[in-house]
């Protein structure tokens, strides 16, 4: 028997993860040579080309959603875990505490600090900053700081009590001077030649000022000093240059045969806000033999209107009166991505620099592998 | 570094760690005040309390007896993780 090429629907159908009420069909892709007899799926840059498409849904400086349509799941992961994980960020590594009589414990203190995100000037953050590197000789350490690599910052805070407040004041941010310590008291200590990247808008400050680092009472102070430092998400999460970098796939909604009148509206029901919309049957569809509108006319029926709202919730698939007549899945190359920045790098940015790191991944490997088999 | 493998710096008073133009700020000088009169922190006030060999322990402030250390002078360092 000579083989029959696919159809369009058939392309599209192997596409689809299925989801049923209790189970989840075709999970794996089956574009790849030898799994269809006759077609040929063996990788090409052109036909990759062709069925390639990005598309941005929202893009402000902290958050970005896009899909990435026609791509696998291996490459569209490599991307997720590489913005997680491999893009470089400024942070506070080492703190030098001479005083803490506060009650919050040294070591937790310098967790918290190096937890606060900071910004600064883009040129100067990824550029002009460079690596650190512990010497291996121990002693070698102080020779070890820089002004391309080291980020110098101090907080240094005293509560007091406050004369000026009114009598019987109860709110300790009232009663006493710096009852509470903030992310914005952390004060910049440019070195070299950082006062040239770093300066007026550019310069190195917490992402959100009002984080609340420690409470003071009087008496109590906090003096301390801070080396920040690139590093990656790999070796720690506050390094990690987004809140949030993940993906879902798009989901799919097809209704076979026709919703209308009161199950429409139930139906509507089943899903989140805007994902289902109801539009009266016209004169035209109710007049179709077979259509199953026949006799309909001017009642509601149950339209898709904006699938990638939906969270495949399969509330539907629980309902007697939808059997048969909907199906749900989702596009297994349409990945919709959203990442959320924690300040330092721009949301799009992120990504940006997560393809040209698998670029230059992909690169060292090609590098390697030459250098193997010469 | 963890805190056991810290080393006490040689060098009294001055920080050694972050040297050349990264010096941490100087250690405040506690002692000296007073002249050999050992400071104390009173546990009711919290009034810093000069104490020498002749003077009761007792807070000159509120007369409370229960006095507490001051934390070290020296620089304590961490790894913010």
């Amino acid at each position: 028997m000579p083989h029959k090429p696919p159809t369009k629907e058939e392309l599209e159908e192997r596409k689809i993860v299925g989801i049923k009420d209790e189970t989840i069909t075709h999970v794996s892709s089956s574009d790849f040579p030898g799994h269809y007899p006759g077609e040929d799926h063996s990788w090409d840059i052109e036909s990759f080309r062709r069925g390639f498409s990005v598309e941005f849904h929202q893009n402000d400086p902290f958050e970005a959603s896009f899909s990435l349509i026609g791509i696998d799941a291996s490459i569209a992961n490599a991307f997720r875990r590489i913005m997680i994980a491999d893009i470089p960020t400024l942070a506070i590594e080492t703190v030098f505490i001479n005083n803490n009589t506060s009650v919050i414990q040294d070591e937790v203190l310098s967790h918290r600090l190096g937890l606060i995100p900071f910004k600064g000037g883009h040129e100067g953050l990824h550029n002009f900053l460079k690596w650190w590197r512990k010497p291996t000789d121990e002693s070698e350490i102080n020779n070890s700081y820089y002004d391309n690599n080291t980020v110098s910052l101090r907080l240094e805070i005293q509560c007091e009590h406050n004369e000026k407040a009114a009598a019987g004041e109860t709110d300790p941010t009232k009663l006493y001077k710096h009852a509470h310590v903030y992310a914005r008291d952390i004060e910049f200590c440019p070195v070299g030649r950082q006062d040239k990247y770093f300066s007026g808008a550019d310069t190195i400050a917490p992402v959100n000022p009002d984080i609340l680092i420690a409470k003071l009472r009087p008496g109590q102070e906090i003096s301390l000093s801070m080396h920040m430092h690139k590093g990656v998400g790999s070796d720690h999460s506050k390094f990690s240059p987004v809140a949030t970098a993940s993906y879902r796939l798009m989901p799919v909604i097809k209704i076979e045969r026709p919703i209308l009148g009161r199950d429409a509206e139930k139906f509507m029901r089943c899903f989140p806000q805007g994902v289902i919309k109801l539009e009266k049957v016209t004169k035209k569809e109710a007049a179709k033999k077979g259509s199953g509108y026949e006799g309909h006319e001017g009642e509601d029926k149950a339209v898709v209107a904006d699938p990638m709202r939906d969270t495949v919730s399969r509330e539907c698939l629980r309902h007697e009166e939808f059997k048969g007549k909907v199906k749900l899945g989702r596009r297994r190359d349409h990945f919709i991505y959203l990442v959320e920045s924690t300040g330092q790098w721009e949301s799009d940015a992120i990504f940006l620099e997560s393809v040209a790191h698998l670029k230059k991944r992909a690169q060292d490997l090609e590098k390697q592998v030459q250098n193997m088999v010469r | 570094m963890s805190r056991e493998e810290y080393q006490v710096p040689t060098g009294s008073g001055s920080p050694t760690v972050g040297g050349g133009s990264f010096n941490a700020p100087a250690a405040r000088d506690y002692a000296g005040e007073g002249g050999g009169a050992i400071h104390y922190i009173c546990g009711d006030c919290s009034a810093r309390v000069p104490l020498d060999k002749a003077t009761g322990i007792r807070c000159q402030k509120c007369g409370a007896r229960v006095l507490y250390k001051e934390r070290t002078k020296r620089m304590v360092q961490f790894e913010a993780r």
